[in-house]
């Protein structure tokens, strides 16, 4: 079984990954003449740089917002979560839309300042920052409330809340805030459409400009894949030596049950400045209603929404069960250690930090064949590339829970005469549905936000809707676009509150 | 007579010290041999061995006869020794109920539904739990709990059982009445059992027979008397002067 999910697993990841080298020898050095020139190398820095500086903040106000929400007294901190988790599982260019909506020259409150701001690299900062820094709070939060209580029980016993805070909590969560850094460093490189849209000139789009746009050149999108490749070793490397095993609690949600940490004095400040946060992701969203309903986005929205919804839910949902699947055969072979699950793991992991157009461009060179159209034409291209990319949510969520569940159930079930393929089915898998539900879930909701993916091999007529939206964006009528916008939140809160569901009837 | 369960010359090491080091043991059919040792001796590691969840580096288990494991090969997996196990933490699966607990292992086996029931039957009603058929184990007290696991353990009809300390955590006078019970199940049922213990007044009133581990070494075996009148190590000597 373990064979047959990491066969899976290398036909959709690595395949893609280990075709740049043929198709490099095969576009030869003409191709490869791309990278001589400054600009490439410039735009790498700006993007390297832009993606350091976002990883930055999002670690700079997520950690701590993390410890408060996991384990402080701040005021609705359970709703506050929610509310800032919630942009993370929207396209980023959903929320710059926003912010145009709202700081364009055109915008509700937009000023010829505010828009130039906007338009410029503070924009692109600004709205990445915002949409990543909840990678960063609730891989803390989740990390946090799987703690042992009685490890911080023991330091209260002699230490301030703050002091336990800083020198028990924050690095027992160490794990997580490496994951996280890494996290949002690989989402920020291979995001396209923020920078696009607002104007930034960054890798990846020089990447895309060369598969689709004006200047349309295979052989040299391979070349500039290039640079990004020990980009991508180099996460790998540090998630293997400062995350590895220890990964993200995502279905270690136990709840909040212990005495939280007062924070004393600084509540009030605490607490304004969390809201303010909070209120703060939801305001472009707000906006795009308000666009959405004035200008009759919303009427509209039928003539033009076509197919779209309908793509990204098949195609994320065929996805998700697939990446749920492999993930209960490999997240449970990472968990027990089981032999080559840590390398299948790797790999898992080197695909989701891997800069989406390296992965994009492999996808194409491996699947764009005479042979091979029946894939490559229909929206198996799309569960195939959500599936390479986002296989690793899947694997952590399964091991990360399979790991807080006693090794003596399966023992027992062995020792009764059950086989593997038994055992996984009748005890692995009831006792971490849990788990296995919410990396369903998160996988659908990871293929519904891709854009940066999916826009690279969309088969012709069966976009999905992030697609849909950001190629509407340069030609249709805005107040439709923010519609669409609309239905992709709509869309992804309606998942999201179906998942939910599932997940409370599962821990009955 | 072949050997119930027998481990041969077995040597086993994690990381940097020996676990086991050339131990042999065996024990014989109907017997009721009772492992006694400190912990950190190893006593655990021999019956992951027996089950076939570890195999030593070297030495050889064999299970009536049977060569199970071999020199680092496990050669029949633990699914298929038809051993029986009481886990110390009982681990009964909290998503099945008592009856689906015992049901899980016969029906792995491939018994009939029909057989299957009448046996959950016979051996929950020999455990005094028939009521008790449909609850979840969340609902039991830890004396029907531990009924539950000893069953699910016996409804298999295994050639030998194996119980890592199984009443360590009950009070005195639950752990008296369920030592009775488990004696007189083995015994009817001529189950030849490896009873892990570090209690002495345990491994005495339930072990025909008696073997000391310490250091991954079978230091002494015999009955309670000789292990009394001649104790080979300050160990054995400690804990029988524990004994009334």
């Amino acid at each position: 079984m373990l064979v047959a999910a990491g066969t899976v697993l290398v036909l959709a990841a690595l395949l893609p990954l280990l075709s740049l080298v043929t198709e490099l020898s095969a576009t030869g050095r003409a191709a490869l003449a791309v990278l001589r020139g400054p600009r490439p190398w410039e735009l790498f820095l700006r993007s390297t740089g832009l993606s350091a500086l976002v990883t930055a903040g999002a670690l700079v106000v997520g950690v701590p917002l993390g410890v408060l929400i996991a384990r402080s007294d701040l005021p609705g901190r359970r709703m506050l979560w929610l509310l800032h988790l919630f942009p993370l599982f929207l396209p980023p260019f959903v929320l710059a839309l926003g912010w145009f909506h709202l700081f364009g020259r055109t915008g509700l409150l937009g000023t010829e300042a505010t828009a130039r701001t906007l338009f410029g690299g503070a924009g692109v900062f600004w709205v990445l920052w915002l949409a990543f820094t909840p990678v960063c709070t609730s891989l803390v939060s989740l990390s946090l409330l799987g703690l042992d209580a009685s490890l911080e029980e023991a330091a209260r016993l002699v230490g301030t809340p703050a002091r336990v805070a800083s020198r028990i909590l924050a690095p027992a969560a160490s794990p997580a805030i490496a994951l996280s850094a890494i996290v949002v460093f690989a989402l920020t490189i291979s995001e396209l459409a923020v920078p696009m849209f607002l104007r930034v000139d960054v890798f990846p789009a020089a990447v895309f400009a060369r598969l689709g746009g004006i200047d349309y050149a295979p052989g040299e999108a391979f070349a500039l894949a290039l640079p990004l490749v020990p980009l991508s070793l180099l996460l790998l490397f540090f998630e293997r030596r400062f995350v590895g095993p220890r990964s993200f609690a995502v279905a270690g949600l136990r709840g909040m049950s212990r005495d939280p940490l007062p924070l004393g004095p600084w509540r009030p400040v605490a607490t304004l400045a969390a809201w303010s946060l909070g209120l703060v992701s939801l305001a472009p969203l707000l906006v795009l209603l308000v666009r959405a309903t004035r200008g009759g986005g919303l009427q509209e929205l039928p003539r033009w929404v076509g197919r779209a919804p309908w793509t990204s839910l098949l195609s994320g949902a065929v996805a998700a069960t697939v990446i749920a699947t492999l993930g209960l055969v490999l997240g449970h072979a990472a968990a027990r250690r089981s032999r080559g699950a840590t390398a299948l793991d790797a790999l898992s992991m080197l695909a989701f930090v891997t800069p989406a157009p390296i992965l994009g461009v492999g996808l194409i060179a491996v699947w764009n064949r005479s042979w091979t159209q029946a894939v490559y034409a229909s929206l198996t291209i799309l569960v195939v590339g959500y599936v390479a990319r986002y296989t690793v949510v899947g694997v952590r969520a399964v091991s990360s829970v399979v790991l807080q569940s006693p090794l003596h159930f399966e023992e027992s079930a062995a020792v009764a005469g059950a086989r593997f393929s038994r055992r996984l089915a009748r005890v692995v898998l009831p006792l971490n549905l849990r788990g296995v539900i919410g990396g369903w879930l998160l996988a659908f909701v990871f293929c519904l936000r891709d854009l940066e993916t999916a826009v690279l091999f969309y088969p012709a007529g069966r976009e999905p809707l992030t697609v849909r939206l950001f190629t509407l964006e340069a030609n249709g009528p805005p107040s439709v676009v923010a519609a669409l916008a609309v239905a992709q939140v709509t869309l992804t809160g309606a998942v999201l509150a179906l998942g939910v569901l599932a997940l409370r009837r599962s821990a009955r | 007579m072949t050997a119930a369960i027998a481990l041969e010359h077995v040597s086993l090491s994690f990381g940097a010290g020996p676990v086991l080091d050339d131990l042999s043991l065996e024990v014989e059919p109907g017997e009721l041999l009772a492992l006694l040792g400190p912990s950190g001796s190893g006593k655990t590691s021999v019956l992951r061995l027996v089950l076939g969840f570890l195999a030593p580096a070297t030495g050889a288990v064999r299970l009536n006869g049977e060569t199970v494991t071999l020199d680092g090969r496990i050669i029949r997996p633990p699914e298929e020794r038809g051993v029986g196990m009481v886990f110390q933490d009982l681990a009964l699966w909290p998503h099945l109920t008592v009856a689906g607990n015992l049901e899980f292992g016969l029906a792995s086996r491939g018994l009939p539904r029909s057989d299957r029931s009448g046996r959950i039957r016979d051996m929950l009603s020999r455990v005094g739990l028939e009521a008790r058929a449909r609850r979840y184990p969340g609902e039991l007290s830890g004396g029907e709990r531990q009924r539950v696991a000893i069953a699910r353990a016996l409804v298999l009809e295994p050639r030998a059982v194996l119980l890592d300390e199984p009443l360590s955590n009950l009070d005195a006078p639950l752990r008296r009445e369920l030592m009775v019970l488990l004696f007189q199940l083995l015994k009817e049922r001529r189950v030849p059992g490896l009873y892990v213990t570090h209690d002495i007044r345990e491994g005495a009133s339930l072990g025909d027979r008696i073997a000391v581990l310490e250091s991954g070494r079978i230091v002494q075996e015999g009955s309670l008397d000789r292990l009394r009148t001649a104790p080979a190590t300050a160990f054995v000597r400690g804990v029988m002067e524990d004994l009334p």
